[in-house]
């Protein structure tokens, strides 16, 4: 899938002399290293399945032992899939509101998301905690039902005479956010379970890519496959907004649409990510950052990049959360706080260069 | 010499007041012109109506013979270009990208840069000399440099008629002359000026044209010779004029600055 948007992406990006480094051969290091971390990914884990019997499997037909099978099929490799779309998704909502915001420190929640799939799992947790559908947990459903409808009211929030201030916007979200993240401790109250409630709700919002059906990796594939070639037009149009709201309207630009396009497609990819892996920081900061440092500013070399790169690095930290302190596991969002956090703390340090106003 | 851009009466009124009043004034086809009056009276606005970006509330403007109201945006920007006073460009894009953009206008959803767009982009750079910082990152540069790199932005666009506010804000006397000198050279190379300006010591042997508009008095437009007298410029700006004189100018400025 991501090797689609690559080829999409670099056919169109080839009349630009302006590449620091080529994007190809970048795109081509970055797929191999997806691919590394994903065969790593499956050998790993509470039972080790050696490579051989994967290769031996593939190449020569013949049969992995049965609980091999299914821990392979049916535990690890959706769970990886899982993984790497998680990632993509997240990095790619991180480069679509940085760019849109014009601000680094943008990340995937930054328009409010987080609130609203903090009260919609709430409300799963406690009033429908058995309901699910195509594997979607009602818990799943409702984050990202949370997700969504918070943004559409941030955005109708910080609407005024038609525009929308982008300052008005990140204010309303983190107010409607961190209301709503703060009021979902009343329908925990109403929990009649109430520890087990909590503690369920506790290792969503660490961040945690759990089992997924099939059915759950099919319907966000789909998603994605949409969505990512979306993005490749409004990548193109966050380099002509990075001119400012004005300048990019007097070149033909229709800013307003554009503003609602990237709030609809990078809302989704945070929606698509929280549904699957509940809230997981970091990733959609520090991909689009390092990503930058290596590529360059130009949105539209950076998204295939940024999307590869956070595939890899969340199949790689799922991998590690959950053969660290094996046969227990922990939540990955919390192993990409500790690990992300200092990560992007060193970054910040070394970049020479600043980001101008 | 016909019109390439005329104003008909344009008002513009902000939630917090008026701010052109029945404006009329016309920009002949190749013409140079400064627009000059006082702080906050309405050049910027008068330039972004101009531009498009602002519809009047009364009054029309005409591109040729045609309303620019009627026209769409991608027409208006194949005609005209606005360089504005301030362009702060986040990330560290540097010279070449930020004049790519210049494109927007002629390209597809999805197509790249063609090589006639290739051209327009090498043109802009050389005639504002840029080329040597094609590398550089925008935000890093000097104000002088940023100054070329926003026309250059603004050539790209390859429009007939070339807006700049303010153009020599912020420069010291020597960019300001590098100033003087590029916008005389792009005129020479058949783009169409209309500049705010500041300094009315740089009008004279620059541009063929003056406007003048100004909260205290009705609009004027003549020859530098005709609108830049210190009884005119003291009622529009209500202040005598600073007497050139006393400047100390080693500038090049052909003509006497008629004050």
């Amino acid at each position: 899938m991501e090797a689609e948007i690559v080829q999409f992406v670099a056919g169109e990006e080839s009349g630009s002399s302006s590449a620091r480094l080529p994007l190809g051969p970048v795109i081509a290091v970055l797929a191999a290293v997806l691919v590394i971390a994903i065969v790593l990914a499956i050998t790993c884990g509470a039972v080790r399945i050696p490579l051989e019997s994967i290769e031996a499997c593939f190449l020569h037909s013949r049969p992995l032992a049965p609980d091999q099978r299914t821990i392979l099929l049916d535990v690890r490799l959706p769970r990886i899939v899982a993984a790497a779309m998680v990632g993509a998704s997240l990095s790619v909502a991180g480069l679509l509101f940085q760019g849109l915001f014009r601000n680094p420190l943008a990340d995937p929640y930054v328009i409010g998301s987080s609130g609203g799939a903090v009260l919609g799992a709430s409300v799963g947790m406690v009033l429908l905690p058995q309901v699910s559908w195509m594997g979607f947990s009602a818990i799943a459903l409702l984050a990202f039902a949370g997700s969504v409808a918070t943004i559409a009211i941030v955005y109708i929030l910080a609407r005024v005479g038609g525009t929308t201030q982008v300052v008005t916007l990140l204010l309303a979200g983190f107010a409607v956010s961190t209301m709503l993240s703060y009021s979902s401790y009343f329908v925990e109250i109403l929990d009649r379970d109430y520890g087990m409630g909590l503690r369920v709700l506790a290792s969503w919002l660490h961040g945690s890519i759990g089992v997924p059906r099939w059915t759950q990796v099919g319907v966000v594939g789909l998603l994605l496959l949409i969505a990512l070639p979306a993005s490749a037009v409004l990548a193109r149009r966050l380099n002509t907004l990075a001119l400012g709201d004005e300048y990019a309207q007097q070149l033909g630009v229709k800013v307003e649409s554009v503003r609602i396009a990237i709030i609809i497609v990078g809302s989704l990819f945070a929606a698509v990510a929280v549904s699957l892996g509940g809230l997981i920081g970091f990733v959609g900061l520090i991909v689009p950052h390092l990503a930058r440092l290596v590529m360059g500013p130009d949105h539209l070399r950076l998204l295939p990049a940024t999307a590869l790169t956070g595939a890899a690095f969340l199949v790689l930290t799922d991998t590690l959360a959950r053969t660290v302190m094996a046969p227990s596991e922990l939540p990955v969002g919390i192993l990409m706080a500790l690990i992300g956090g200092p990560f992007f703390l060193y970054l910040l340090r070394r970049t020479k260069r600043g980001y101008g106003a | 010499m016909s019109a390439f851009l005329t104003f008909e009466d344009v008002s513009f009124s902000f939630a917090q007041g008026k701010v052109l009043d029945r404006a009329s004034f016309s920009l002949a086809q190749g013409s140079c012109t400064a627009l000059i009056g006082p702080n906050g009276g309405g050049k910027t606005t008068l330039l972004r109506i101009a531009a498009g970006l602002l519809t009047p509330t009364s009054g029309r403007v005409l591109l040729g013979n045609q309303p620019l109201v009627s026209l769409r945006r991608l027409e208006i920007a194949h005609e005209v270009a606005l360089v504005p006073q301030q362009l702060e460009v986040p990330f560290s894009f540097t010279v070449e990208q930020i004049v790519e953009q210049g494109r927007t206008p002629y390209l597809s959803l999805l197509g790249g840069l063609k090589a006639q767009d290739r051209c327009a982009i090498e043109r802009a750079m050389e005639l504002t000399d840029v080329t040597s910082l094609r590398h550089r990152v925008y935000h890093e540069l000097s104000g002088g440099e940023r100054q070329r790199v926003k026309i250059a932005l603004g050539l790209a666009q390859e429009p007939k008629l070339l807006l700049l506010d303010e153009p020599t804000q912020n420069l010291d006397f020597g960019r300001q002359m590098d100033l003087i000198n590029l916008i005389r050279s792009l005129h020479s190379e058949g783009i169409y000026i209309f500049a705010a300006m500041h300094d009315l010591t740089l009008i004279p042997g620059t541009f063929s044209s003056v406007v003048l508009i100004s909260p205290f008095e009705r609009l004027r437009q003549g020859s530098p010779e005709e609108i830049l007298k210190s009884d005119l410029l003291e009622r529009a700006f209500r202040c005598p004029p600073p007497r050139p004189s006393t400047l100390q100018h080693g500038v090049s400025t052909p003509s006497e600055f008629a004050l």
